[in-house]
C-alpha cells in the first residue's frame, strides 16, 4: 500500500501567508518596550534598586 | 518561498544554536566567571561527616519537594523564619537544596531552632506533635545503620576535610542521628540576631499579668497551648522535650519566678547561655514573638497559673 | 515489509511505550495527591511523597513525553522528508533503550537515588543512557532531514531540530557532576551557581519538551486533520526565532527574591513577560487557521482537541510570565498555585495535543479509520473537566496560603501559625484528587480507543 506522503504546499495558505495580525504586533512591540521599561527600573546598575534594600525599607515603615 | 536557511538543514541548525546560545551565554555561563556567583561567608565551614551523611539523606528521602532552604527579603517572611538568606550560606551545597514548593515549613533556619530531642520525636512520628500535619513519618531511619566507608567516599568525592575517629565514630550511628546533625547545621553560618534578653547582672523589674484569672483568657490560652506549646512541653504541661511549666521550678532551679519571666521567655525564645532574671537557661526554646501577640502570650500564662499544681 | 512499515512500527512501538509510562505517571501521581491530605498513604521507605514525586514528574516528562516525542517526530519527519528514516534498525534499538531506561530510571528513584535537582533528579549512570539515547534521536533527526526529498523544510521540522539541538545542550550541562559511587555523584556547580544552572536547565526542560516539540505536533496535525493550511507562515517565522531566542533567558523567574544577583533576575523577568508575544504567535496562527472555516469545530472530532490545546497554551503563556513577576511572585512562589499552573500546561496543553496526534497517527499506520469517535469525545470531556478542577482548585488555594502566610495582627505579629495555613489546604487537596481521577478516566477511554483502533488496524492487515 502506498505511504501517503506531504506535499509542504498544503500547510501554508498561500493569500495570507505574509500577514502579521495588528494586534499581535502591537503586544510584540509592546512587551519590548516595557522589558526596557522594567529593565532599566530593577537593575542595581542602572537604577540602584537591589531586593535587599526594598527590604530594609520595609521594614522601617 | 523555499529561499534562504528554510531549505539548508545544516545552517539552520548552526543559526539554531547560536541563537540559543546568546540567552545561555548571558545569564548562565558568563555569571559563572565572576566572583559574585562564588561567594562564601567567613564563618561558613564544611559540612562534617556526620552532617554530610545527613544532608545526603535529606536528598534521598526528597525532603527538596515540600521544603525549602531560602528565606525571602521579604517583612512577614523574615518575621516567620528569620533572618533572609544570604549568597555565602550557600558555598558548600552541592546541590543548593531552595526547593520551590513550601507543603512544609522553610528550613533555611531551623539549626539550633529546636533541641535535638525535638527532631527526633518529631521524625519519628510527626502527628504526634502536630496531628493534623501531612509529614510522612520517617521512624525508619533510627533502624538504618550509617556506612563510614560509604561517607568516607562522599567527604573524598567533595575534598571535605575528616578525621579517622570522626568516620569511625559514624559506625555507631544511624540515618536518624546524621539527619539530625543536618537539621542542626542548616542555616547557621548566619548570626541571630540574638533574643533581645535582659543581660546579667540588670536588675529585673516585674510587672503582673495584665490577663490574669482572666476565664477567657485562660480559655483563649488554653487553646493556643495545645498548638503552640503541648509538642514539647507536654499535653498537660508536665514536661517532655521541654521542662514542666507547672512544678516549683524555672530554668532548672528550685523556685518558680513569677509571670513575667515566663512571658518573656516564651516571646524571646532562649539559646545556650540565655539569662532570665538571674538564672541561665539551657537554650533551645523557639521565641514566639513573631508568631504570637502579647495578648496571646500572657493568655498562655494565664493557663498555666490556672493548672499549676493541679 | 515496506521501509515506511517498519518505521511505523517503530513510530507505534514509542506511542504504546509512552502511553504505558504516562498510565505509570498518572497513577502514581493519583497516589501522591491522595499523600497530601491523608499521610497514612505514605508507605516508607519506598513509597513516600518525597520518592514518589521525582517518579511521577519524570515518568511524565520522560516515559510519555519524550516517548511520544520521539515516536511522533520520526512520523513527521518521515512524512515532510518524503523518505524513511535514515537509520531505521537504530530507532528501533532506541525504542528497546528507552524503556529500559525508564524502567532503571523509575527503580533507581524508588531507591532514592537522585540528584535532587527538579527534572534532572537522575543518577550519573542514568544520564549517560538518556544521552546516548538523545544522540540516537539527533542522527536520525538530522540524518533523515539531511537527505529528504523535498526542499523546503516545514515549521515542524525547525521546531524539532530546536528541540533536539536546546536539550542536548541542557541536559548535559545541567547533569555535571563530581561521581560519588556508582548511585551518586554531587552538583558540579555549588550554591548560588548550582541554582541559576540548575533553573536555566529547568526552566527550558519545558520550553524544549512540553513547547517546541509539542508545536511541532500542532503545526503538522492541525493542517493534516482539518486540511486547512497555517493562516500566515511570516508569523510562524517570527513566533520561531523569538521563542527560542527569549526561552534560554528566562530561568532565573523560578529564584525570585532569592540570593541570585538581581540583575540575573530582573533580566530573567523581562524575558519571561516577552515570551507572551512569540507564544501568542502560534497561537494567533491557529485561531486564524480554523478562523477560515470554524465548522470543523463540529465536522472533525481532532480540531477541538488542537483548539482546546492551544488555548490552554494560550493561558499557560500569559500566566507563567506573570507569575515570574516580583510583585505576583512574592503572593504565589511556593504555595500550591505552581503545581496548579505546571498541571495545566502538562493536562491541557501537552496531553490533550499529543493524545489528538496520536489519534491521527495510529489510523493513518493501520490505513484505516479510529474505532470511535463518540469515545474519542467522552476522553475530550472528561480530561478538560478533570483538569479544570485540578488547575482551579490549587489557584484557589494557592492565593490563599500565601495570602495567610502574610497575613498580621494589629501589633505587627503573624496571624497563623504554618500549621494552620497547611491545614486549610486539605479540602482543596481532596477536590483536586477527585479532579485527577476524573482525568485519568478520560485517559483510560484514550487507552481503550487506541487500543480498539490498533486491533481492528492488525485484524485488516492479517486479511490483507
Amino acid at each position: 500500500m502506498a505511504e501517503d506522503l506531504d506535499n509542504i504546499d498544503a500547510f501554508e495558505a498561500k493569500e495570507t501567508s505574509h500577514k502579521l495580525p495588528v494586534g499581535w504586533l502591537i503586544l510584540f512591540w509592546g512587551l519590548i518596550i516595557w522589558g526596557v521599561y522594567y529593565f532599566v527600573t530593577y537593575s542595581p546598575a542602572i537604577s540602584g534598586w537591589t531586593q535587599t534594600k526594598a527590604y530594609e525599607e520595609s521594614v522601617k515603615k | 518561498m523555499g529561499s534562504g536557511i528554510y531549505n539548508k538543514p545544516i545552517a539552520f541548525a548552526l543559526t539554531a544554536t547560536v541563537v540559543i546560545l546568546i540567552g545561555t551565554v548571558v545569564t548562565m555561563f558568563y555569571p559563572m566567571l565572576t566572583p559574585e556567583m562564588h561567594p562564601k561567608l567567613e564563618n561558613l565551614k564544611p559540612f562534617t561527616a556526620l552532617q554530610l551523611a545527613g544532608r545526603d539523606i535529606y536528598q534521598r528521602e526528597g525532603c527538596v519537594n515540600c521544603h525549602t532552604q531560602t528565606v525571602r527579603p521579604l517583612k512577614t517572611e523574615v518575621l516567620r523564619y528569620g533572618e533572609y538568606s544570604k549568597a555565602g550560606e550557600f558555598a558548600y551545597d552541592r546541590p543548593f537544596l531552595w526547593g520551590s514548593k513550601r507543603t512544609g515549613p522553610d528550613l533555611a533556619r531551623i539549626g539550633g531552632k529546636y533541641p535535638d530531642a525535638w527532631h527526633y520525636k518529631h521524625f519519628e512520628k510527626p502527628q504526634g506533635m502536630f496531628p493534623q500535619t501531612n509529614m510522612p513519618a520517617y521512624a525508619f531511619l533510627a533502624k538504618n545503620k550509617l556506612d563510614p566507608a560509604e561517607v568516607e567516599a562522599h567527604m573524598k568525592a567533595l575534598d571535605f576535610p575528616y578525621t579517622i575517629e570522626e568516620l569511625s565514630a559514624l559506625g555507631s550511628k544511624t540515618d536518624m542521628d546524621a539527619l539530625v546533625a543536618y537539621m542542626q547545621v542548616i542555616g547557621t553560618a548566619v548570626k541571630k540576631t540574638a533574643p533581645v534578653a535582659a543581660a546579667g547582672g540588670v536588675k529585673e523589674v516585674h510587672f503582673p499579668n495584665p490577663l490574669a484569672d482572666n476565664p477567657q483568657a485562660i480559655a483563649k490560652g488554653k487553646d493556643l497551648y495545645a498548638k503552640n506549646c503541648a509538642s514539647c512541653h507536654g499535653d498537660n504541661a508536665k514536661g517532655d522535650i521541654g521542662p514542666s511549666l507547672v512544678d516549683d521550678e524555672f530554668f532548672y532551679e528550685k523556685g518558680d519566678m513569677p509571670d513575667d519571666d515566663y512571658f518573656e521567655v516564651t516571646n524571646n525564645g532562649t539559646s545556650e547561655g540565655y539569662v532570665e532574671d538571674g538564672r541561665t537557661g539551657k537554650g533551645g526554646m523557639p521565641g514566639f514573638k513573631d508568631s504570637l501577640s502579647k495578648d496571646d502570650i500572657w493568655s498562655i500564662v494565664a493557663y498555666l497559673r490556672s493548672i499549676k499544681g493541679k | 515489509m515496506s521501509d515506511y512499515q517498519y518505521d511505523n512500527q517503530t513510530v507505534k512501538g514509542f506511542i504504546v511505550s509512552s502511553i504505558f509510562w504516562g498510565v505509570v505517571g498518572i497513577v502514581i501521581g493519583l497516589l501522591i495527591s491522595i499523600q497530601m491530605w491523608k499521610p497514612e498513604t505514605n508507605f516508607a521507605p519506598y513509597f513516600t511523597f518525597g520518592r514518589l514525586r521525582a517518579v511521577h514528574t519524570n515518568g511524565l516528562a520522560f516515559g510519555l513525553g519524550v516517548g511520544a516525542i520521539f515516536g511522533l517526530s520520526y512520523y513527521i519527519i518521515m512524512r515532510l522528508a518524503k523518505r524513511p528514516l535514515l537509520f531505521p534498525k537504530l530507532a528501533r534499538f532506541q525504542l528497546y533503550l528507552f524503556n529500559v531506561g525508564i524502567l532503571l530510571a523509575a527503580v533507581s528513584l524508588l531507591m532514592g537515588q537522585t540528584q535532587s535537582l527538579e527534572y534532572a533528579e537522575l543518577e550519573w549512570p542514568i544520564d549517560l543512557a538518556i544521552v546516548i539515547l538523545w544522540v540516537m534521536f539527533a542522527i536520525n533527526v538530522f540524518g533523515t532531514i539531511i537527505k529528504r526529498k523535498e526542499e523546503q523544510m516545514y515549521i515542524s521540522l525547525w521546531y524539532i531540530i530546536a528541540t533536539t539541538i536546546a536539550v542536548a545542550v541542557l541536559y548535559i550541562v545541567n547533569n555535571l557532576s563530581i561521581p560519588a559511587g556508582l548511585t551518586k555523584s554531587y552538583h558540579l556547580f555549588a550554591g548560588v551557581n548550582s541554582a541559576n544552572v540548575e533553573w536555566w536547565y529547568g526552566h527550558n526542560a519545558v520550553g524544549f519538551v512540553f513547547t517546541t516539540p509539542i508545536l511541532a505536533m500542532f503545526y503538522y496535525f492541525l493542517p493534516k486533520s482539518t486540511g486547512i493550511p497555517i493562516y500566515s507562515h511570516r508569523l510562524s517565522i517570527i513566533a520561531f526565532w523569538s521563542l527560542v531566542f527569549a526561552y534560554l533567558w528566562t530561568g532565573a523567574h523560578h529564584l525570585v527574591y532569592t540570593p541570585l544577583p538581581d540583575w540575573i533576575q530582573t533580566l530573567g523577568i523581562v524575558f519571561t513577560i516577552f515570551l507572551i508575544a512569540p507564544s501568542w504567535g502560534s497561537v494567533v496562527n491557529g485561531y486564524y487557521t480554523v478562523g477560515t472555516d470554524w465548522s470543523k469545530m463540529n465536522t472533525n472530532y481532532l480540531t477541538k482537541f488542537f483548539i482546546m490545546g492551544i488555548t490552554f497554551y494560550g493561558l499557560q503563556t500569559v500566566q507563567g510570565p506573570t507569575q515570574g513577576l516580583r510583585i505576583v511572585s512574592q503572593l504565589i512562589h511556593y504555595t500550591d498555585w505552581v503545581p496548579g499552573h505546571v498541571h495545566m500546561g502538562t493536562m491541557g496543553w501537552v496531553t490533550m495535543t499529543t493524545a489528538a496526534s496520536i489519534y491521527y497517527v495510529i489510523p493513518k499506520i493501520y490505513h484505516t479509520e479510529i474505532y470511535s469517535e463518540k469515545v474519542a469525545n467522552i476522553h475530550f470531556w472528561l480530561v478538560l473537566i478533570g483538569q479544570l478542577i485540578f488547575s482551579i482548585t490549587m489557584w484557589i488555594t494557592g492565593i490563599q496560603q500565601g495570602a495567610l502566610w502574610k497575613a498580621t495582627n494589629a501589633d505587627g505579629s503573624l496571624k497563623y501559625t504554618f500549621i494552620e495555613t497547611l491545614t486549610k489546604n486539605y479540602p482543596y487537596w481532596q477536590l483536586r484528587t477527585v479532579g485527577g481521577l476524573i482525568f485519568t478516566v478520560g485517559m483510560l477511554f484514550f487507552i481503550y480507543n487506541i487500543y480498539m483502533t490498533i486491533r481492528k488496524g492488525s485484524l485488516a492487515e492479517a486479511k490483507a
